[in-house]
C-alpha cells in the first residue's frame, strides 16, 4: 500500500529535517522544497502529494505566493495547504485563508500538535 | 539609541522574545547586562534579518560561537557547519517574528526580510558603529550569545503605552488552527 506523500516548502533546511523526521517516523513519506518556486515544481513533478506544509517568509516565491500559484494552476481538488511560519499576524492569516490554506502553525512548534493536524488535514499515512 | 525611552522599550520587547525563545530550546538563557560583552573567538556564526515599515527600520543580528548554535540546534549530534548556519538563520528569523508578533498588539505591522548568515573566525561588530546599536546579550551554558539591534524611527513614529484594544492579537507561538 502507497504511504501518504507530505510535501515540506521550507527554506530552512533545519525545519525541514525536524519536520519530515516527525513524519516518516510516523509513517508518511516526504518530499522538500526550500522555496514557494521548488514548491510548485515538486507538486507538479510529484503526483498524489496528499498535502503542504508551508512557510511564509523564504527567497524567490514565499509561503502566500505559493498559495495564489497553485490555487490557480489546480485542475483537480485542491491540495490541502498549511501555513507553517513565526508570523501570527491575523492580517496574513486571512489572506491565507482566503488563498485557500487550511490551517495555521505558528513557530516553534510541538511535533506532536504538528503531527495531528496533518492526520486530521492528510488522513492516516497508509 | 539605548538612551531614547522608546527605543529602549522596543529592545526590551525583542530581548524578552529572544529569551522566550532561547528557554522552548531547552537551554536557560541568562541576560547579560551593563554594556558589551567580549565577543566570541573562533570560529562563529552572525545570522541577521531585516524589519520594518514607513515608521521604523531596523536589524537584528545573532553572533555566537558555533559551538553555541550547535548546542542549540534541536538535531544533534549530526550538525555540519551547513546546519549550524541555517539554524542561526532560523533563530533569528523566529526572534523577530515573535518581536513582530508583539508589536502587532501595539498597531505595529512589519515587514521582515528572508535572514542571512555568515560564519567566519572572530566575527565582531566594527567599533565605529558599536554607538549605533544596543546590545542584548545572553550566556547559555556558560556561552555569550550576543544580539545587535539597530533601529531608526521617523519623528511621527510612536509606540502606545500598552496594546490596543481592538487590534488583532497575532497567534502565540505554538498555535495550531485549522480552518
Amino acid at each position: 500500500m502507497n504511504k501518504k506523500t507530505v510535501l515540506i516548502v521550507d527554506d530552512s533546511l533545519t525545519v525541514r529535517q525536524q519536520v519530515s523526521l516527525t513524519l516518516k517516523s510516523a509513517g508518511y513519506q516526504i518530499v522538500e522544497a526550500c522555496d514557494g518556486r521548488e514548491g510548485v515544481d515538486a507538486l507538479r513533478a510529484h503526483a498524489g502529494i496528499a498535502m503542504v506544509l508551508c512557510d511564509i517568509n523564504m527567497p524567490c516565491m514565499n509561503g502566500l505566493e505559493f498559495l495564489e500559484t497553485i490555487k490557480g494552476e489546480a485542475a483537480g481538488p485542491p491540495i490541502p495547504v498549511i501555513m507553517l511560519t513565526t508570523e501570527g499576524s491575523p492580517d496574513l492569516i486571512t489572506r491565507a485563508k482566503r488563498a485557500g490554506a487550511k490551517g495555521w502553525i505558528v513557530k516553534p512548534f510541538q511535533t506532536d500538535l504538528l503531527l495531528a493536524a496533518v492526520r486530521r488535514i492528510a488522513g492516516e499515512p497508509g | 539609541m539605548p538612551g531614547d525611552s522608546q527605543e529602549a522599550r522596543l529592545s526590551e520587547l525583542l530581548a524578552q522574545c529572544t529569551a522566550e525563545l532561547l528557554a522552548e530550546l531547552g537551554v536557560r538563557p541568562e541576560r547579560l547586562t551593563g554594556g558589551r560583552q567580549p565577543p566570541p573567538t573562533g570560529e562563529s556564526i552572525a545570522a541577521f534579518s531585516g524589519f520594518g515599515n514607513d515608521d521604523l527600520r531596523g536589524s537584528f543580528t545573532l553572533l555566537g560561537s558555533s559551538r553555541l548554535f550547535a548546542r542549540l540546534h534541536p538535531l544533534p549530534p549530526t550538525v555540519t557547519p551547513r546546519d549550524l548556519t541555517d539554524w542561526a538563520c532560523e533563530l533569528v528569523n523566529q526572534s523577530v517574528g515573535r518581536f513582530h508578533n508583539r508589536l502587532l498588539a501595539y498597531g505595529v505591522k512589519l515587514a521582515i526580510s528572508v535572514p542571512q548568515s555568515a560564519l567566519a573566525e572572530d566575527l565582531r561588530l566594527a567599533s565605529s558603529l558599536q554607538p549605533a546599536r544596543d546590545f542584548i546579550s545572553f550566556t547559555v551554558d556558560g556561552m555569550v550569545l550576543e544580539g545587535w539591534l539597530e533601529l531608526d524611527t521617523t519623528p511621527t513614529f510612536q509606540l502606545a503605552e500598552s496594546p490596543l484594544q481592538g487590534e488583532g492579537a497575532a497567534l502565540r507561538e505554538g498555535s495550531i488552527v485549522l480552518f
